[in-house]
């Protein structure tokens, strides 16, 4: 087993709501200080902060990155702070962030926070928004491309290659909301998980995805509390250590992306990430993903030898991945079930995993977790960043 | 609550505006690398294979295959609600470069994988948009 660098030590979060009456700050001050206080250190002792870039929420990006938040919680001992973003893989890179401040002494902890507010934004903003983020504004935009025709062409492509039927697909969507239905913190938490021909009843969006496979837009925050993976072993608290980490880049714009150079980057940056960790997919307790869409995850499944190739499609109609499965697999429901945060989801997956394995989480904790595999992607995937984290080091 | 319902116009940079002229008379040009002889979509400033700026263009046949497709049923901007259902398609040309664009002319449950298509102009404001058209149709 590796010796990993670092670890996240403290948690905090709110739950995935629409909550047009909470601010941005508000929600920052709950789950940083619940971060804080998870961590059993000083508010004082935090001495950097690295934020999620908040998407569609430009004060805010401002004001994140013009420093005011250690000023605003009166972290006395702060000694950088600063925003990053890859869209949907900020959090990462945050986390990454953090490991380079802690590893050359630039700070001992490290708050990794994310905060989305999008139920105040009008909706013409929002629409005009999502409407062009990640599109190209000469070769895609002008056609009318949106995210869910996006994901309908790769859906289409796949389901070409793989065999993958429309059932299956649905299916995955309903695995995804099983674990969303026992996740106090999900937005669907409590409301019955859609049988698959519930999901295909659900108006098309874009052939062949439905609406139900598509995802509800939601605010929502988290925060970590990161440090040495020496000082928290000293601390003797539960933590979740970084073991192994691997990515690839694919393209920028939709239009450039080969989608089988996707499923192979899926592919080799799990397995470097297992292997820098030391350890044997095997071991893997829990595959924590994050695509944000519900049809990517059965090529991921294909792609990290979960299921046998062909097979991805049969596993989730059968019900192995969802709750109460055989096979722990996105325990927040990605996007699909937890609600779609901005570059939130990403976040919120790292949060899961730590809660993983701190055995913190409730009805959905996974027995005996020791290792978590997870991903993040960027953009609308122009990458692919796959950790692997273990309740030891 | 204000939409904008303006039809978006390609947002054009110095190199590639040959390409758009070329639409102007019903030509589909794609950027060609005189020193690594690499076609290239989307048009680049230098090649992306080489760095070479030595570029020129080549005409296509206009001629290509659907590689993948989605139809857009609802939930478009509503700058493109008028236009449902559309359906996007990546279009591989036969000189090896892929582009995405609208399937247009023929009945959305007819798209195929595969299917042979060819370029044709939609006229919006000063731009000729390159649609792609079942062959024969």
């Amino acid at each position: 087993m590796s010796h990993g660098k670092i670890a996240i030590i403290g948690i905090g979060e709110v739950p995935t709501r629409s909550m047009p009456e909470r601010t941005q700050w508000d929600i920052i001050y709950d789950t940083c200080m619940e971060a804080v206080r998870d961590s059993g250190l000083n508010k004082n002792d935090i001495e950097g902060v690295v934020s999620c870039a908040p998407q569609a929420q430009d004060r805010l990006a401002a004001e994140l990155s013009f420093g005011k938040l250690p000023e605003e919680l009166g972290l006395k001992g702060c000694k950088d702070s600063v925003v990053c973003n890859a869209g949907g893989a900020s959090t990462s890179n945050c986390i990454r962030l953090a490991e380079q401040w802690i590893e050359s002494g630039v700070a001992k902890a490290v708050i990794v926070n994310h905060v989305t507010v999008q139920s105040d934004i009008p909706l013409p903003d929002i629409i005009a928004f999502f409407g062009k983020a990640g599109v190209d504004m000469q070769w895609e935009y002008p056609f009318g491309v949106t995210y869910n025709l996006i994901m309908g062409m790769m859906a289409t492509y796949f389901m070409n290659k793989h065999g993958f039927t429309a059932r299956e697909l649905a299916s995955v969507t309903t695995a995804l909301r099983s674990w969303a239905e026992k996740d106090p913190n999900s937005i669907f938490y409590g409301k019955p998980t859609p049988s698959v021909d519930k999901v295909l009843e659900s108006d098309m969006l874009a052939t062949p995805l439905h609406k139900r496979e598509a995802n509800v837009l939601a605010d929502g925050g988290c925060a970590m509390v990161i440090v040495s993976a020496e000082t928290a072993k000293k601390m003797g608290k539960p933590a979740a250590y970084k073991l192994g980490e691997s990515v690839r880049y694919f393209s920028g714009s939709v239009v450039m992306r080969d989608f089988d150079q996707v499923e192979e980057g899926f592919r080799i940056t799990a397995q470097e990430a297992i292997a820098q960790a030391g350890i044997t997919k095997e071991q893997i307790n829990l595959w924590n993903i994050y695509l944000a869409y519900a049809m990517c995850h059965p090529i991921m499944a294909e792609a990290l030898g979960v299921c046998p190739p062909g097979q991805a499609g049969k596993y989730f109609l059968d019900g192995r991945m969802s709750f109460g499965g055989d096979i722990p697999w996105a325990t927040i429901g990605d996007a699909p079930g937890r609600g779609h945060t901005g570059s939130g989801v990403s976040a919120a997956t790292y949060v899961e995993t730590a809660r993983q394995l701190m055995g913190k989480a409730g009805e959905r904790q996974i027995k005996d977790c020791k290792y978590v595999f997870q991903n993040t992607s960027g953009g609308s995937g122009f990458n692919n960043i796959a950790t692997v984290w273990g309740r030891d080091f | 609550m204000q939409f904008d319902m303006t039809k978006p116009l390609p947002v054009v940079q110095p190199w590639s505006e040959k390409f758009w002229e070329g639409t102007k008379e019903g030509k589909l040009l794609v950027q060609h690398c005189k020193d690594c002889n690499s076609n290239i979509f989307y048009p680049r400033k230098y090649c992306p294979e080489c760095w070479s700026g030595n570029l020129d263009w080549i005409e296509s046949t206009g001629k290509g295959k659907v590689f993948t497709f989605s139809t857009a049923v609802s939930m478009v901007e509503p700058r493109f609600m008028d236009e449902l259902p559309y359906t996007l398609a990546y279009v591989d040309l036969d000189e090896g470069v892929r582009l995405m664009s609208k399937i247009v002319e023929c009945d959305p449950e007819d798209i195929k994988i595969g299917m042979e298509v060819e370029v044709v102009f939609v006229e919006r404001e000063n731009f000729m948009l390159p649609y792609f058209k079942p062959v024969n149709k």
